[in-house]
């Protein structure tokens, strides 16, 4: 009842004009720079974040917020589907069936099916978020710096070995994103950390500068080495309501989509790209005709996007319960959120329940206004497409360059995004997944903080983090976690040694 | 690629060696109170660790010789950044807007080996972009000589 009641206030803060109008734009530039190859979620939101900060209110804001993601995640699809390029990595399963589909002549089918598959998948998620996330926020209250600091962990320990094909990488990546975290002014006791005497590094390092560098010029620098001018499927794009028999063969597909996009959501580094793989995969698998798939099978479209955005939407609940964002596009709106004052996590609800349910109402608004609005624009997201990438990258340059200029009108910030986006560059091409830095660098300031907090009211006494139910379990997790993939290393290299 | 992850490995380990150096000068406190480097100091070190573990584990020959670049792919991404560093070079010269046409101009024709009509017809669309987003949004952008 209570949830209801939240939830009607969020409806009346998100209906207002300003909030509609900003959630509107918030979903339309988010598709519209989703759309164009190489730059995904995360990347369309830091390009887009400094619009956001200039909005004053903290609610337009994440409003907004939540529209260019949510914008972002349908956007990318209309790339992989005409372009044969994912627009964003979690589309990256629909190119096969989604392309293949555009070349029979069925573009349309397979650009409604993504979209209604959304949004079915999306609000589903949203109800789930509406219900689940006030409870999980009362108990996470019962969290002491011993739980924070184990659950941090644990979110960090996750993305890392979610993240990619090697988790040692994943952890490396973590580590040096919460070192980068601690460069800067030590908020104890003053001193100056990592500096090597200069006043560009005093303040530390920008989320944003690190984000746009890494993400932006990185993924540029990344893009101009491959041939980003695909042959775009030209022809007319007709019918793309499903008809009947589409949607009897990918309605269980879609629901099926949606209930692992959910689960796989929930956890931190899994997120929208894992869900749709999965979901493909699981699909093929079920299906009775898996020769189909790869093909032109309509569920290898339905069921991936399904679960790409009902990921999209399960991912906030880590991050506005417990304040640990999932992944990197989470982990920007995270970070903007304390940009403007407002920290995520258990006391969100208590202390801000505007916010938390307003972001909740407009994402229901948001869904709706993307599915309305992005079949019949279909044509102008395509138009986009036509621009050829030789004009877009100095235009995100730019775009970049303002964008963080902006945070503190100072030139060295834009400097140092330059030479993030080198290392991001150089990360990329040595096969380092960058999720797990920008998570990192976000919850550093929470990692060293509870460490700090539980050390210090322990006097130094490390078992406080086993003493602790939730702490302990989180840590056994943890430590599970790790084990895993040292099993399964000496299983391997067991039977590597196996001549038979 | 094992020659490449080992490469990548030592250039991580010694950042964290530097690292938890540095943290341990700053000052590492004790458990009962943490002083500013006792976080990296820890951090640093497990940085260390796991770039050793990962070194480690990628001894021994490629089966297949994996070069990261192949020939020439290496020569955009490098004069785009380039360009971009000298962009930011000439910010505080000539001011925001007369600095983003000339980075336009040397993109199209340096990095991209478009035509001057495209170069040109970038620079103006691109630029009254510029213009327009940093006057909606109010950001005092910084001015040169120029504009």
């Amino acid at each position: 009842m209570l949830e209801m009641q939240g939830l009607l206030n969020g409806f009346a803060l998100a209906i207002t004009p300003v909030n509609l109008l900003f959630g509107f734009i918030g979903a339309v530039l988010g598709t519209a720079i989703g759309v164009l190859p190489g730059l995904g979620p995360a990347a369309t939101i830091s390009l887009l974040m400094p619009i956001t900060y200039a909005l004053g209110s903290p609610l337009t804001s994440i409003i907004m917020m939540a529209g260019i993601y949510c914008g972002a995640m349908y956007g990318g699809s209309t790339t992989s589907i005409l372009l044969n390029i994912p627009g964003e990595a979690a589309s990256v399963v629909t190119c096969i069936d989604g392309y293949k589909m555009a070349k029979n002549g069925r573009a349309g089918a397979a650009l409604g099916i993504s979209a209604i598959g959304s949004f079915i998948a999306g609000t589903f998620g949203i109800i789930a978020l509406t219900f689940i996330a006030p409870p999980l926020s009362s108990f996470a209250l019962k969290f002491g710096p011993a739980e924070y600091f184990s659950l941090t962990l644990l979110g960090l320990t996750l993305a890392a070995f979610l993240s990619g094909k090697s988790m040692l990488k994943g952890m490396i990546m973590a580590v040096f994103g919460l070192l980068l975290a601690t460069v800067g002014i030590d908020p104890v006791t003053g001193s100056l950390r990592y500096t090597f005497g200069t006043m560009i590094l005093m303040d530390g390092i920008d989320f944003l500068t690190l984000a746009m560098g890494v993400f932006g010029i990185g993924e540029i620098l990344i893009s101009l080495e491959e041939d980003m001018n695909a042959e775009l499927v030209t022809t007319k794009i007709k019918d793309i309501y499903p008809t009947m028999k589409d949607w009897m063969e990918s309605r269980w597909a879609i629901g099926r989509g949606t209930v692992i996009g959910f689960v796989v959501g929930l956890l931190p580094g899994g997120g929208a790209v894992m869900a749709s793989m999965l979901a493909y995969a699981i699909e093929k698998r079920v299906s009775k005709t898996p020769e189909r798939f790869g093909e032109g099978a309509i569920e290898g479209v339905a069921s991936p996007e399904a679960a790409n955005n009902a990921a999209a939407s399960a991912s906030f609940i880590p991050m506005l319960t417990l304040g640990i964002p999932g992944n990197p596009a989470i982990a920007m709106i995270f970070a903007a959120l304390l940009i403007q004052g407002v920290q995520p996590g258990p006391f969100l609800l208590v202390e801000h329940p505007d916010v938390f349910w307003g972001v909740i109402a407009s994402m229901y608004i948001g869904n709706v206004l993307l599915l309305f609005f992005n079949l019949p624009l279909v044509g102008v997201w395509v138009q986009m497409l036509k621009v050829p990438y030789s004009i877009m990258a100095p235009v995100i340059v730019m775009i970049c360059s303002v964008g963080v200029y902006s945070l503190k009108n100072d030139i060295d910030d834009v400097f140092m995004m330059f030479i993030f986006g080198i290392m991001g560059y150089i990360l990329r091409k040595f096969k380092f997944e960058l999720g797990p830095l920008l998570l990192a660098f976000v919850l550093g300031r929470i990692l060293e903080r509870s460490l700090s907090q539980a050390l210090i009211i322990s006097s130094g006494n490390l078992a406080v983090f086993i003493s602790k139910p939730i702490s302990a379990a989180l840590l056994e997790a943890v430590f599970l976690m790790l084990l895993i993939p040292i099993i399964l290393m000496m299983r391997g290299g067991k039977q590597g040694n196996n001549p038979s | 690629m094992k020659r490449w992850e080992r490469l990548s490995a030592t250039a991580l380990f010694l950042v964290g060696i530097g690292g938890a150096f540095g943290a341990w000068k700053i000052g590492f406190g004790s458990f009962q109170s943490p002083g500013p480097g006792f976080f990296p100091f820890w951090l640093a070190t497990l940085l260390t660790i796991t770039c050793l573990v990962f070194f480690l584990r990628n001894l021994g020959a490629d089966l297949i010789s994996v070069s990261l670049w192949t020939k020439g792919s290496w020569q955009r991404p490098a004069k785009a950044a380039g360009v971009m560093f000298i962009y930011v070079l000439l910010i505080g010269q000539l001011g925001f807007i007369s600095s983003t046409a000339l980075m336009f101009v040397a993109w199209s024709r340096i990095v991209e080996h478009s035509s001057w009509k495209s170069a040109a017809l970038l620079v103006v669309c691109g630029t009254a972009g510029l213009y327009l987003f940093s006057t909606v949004l109010a950001i005092p952008l910084p001015k040169g000589f120029l504009i």
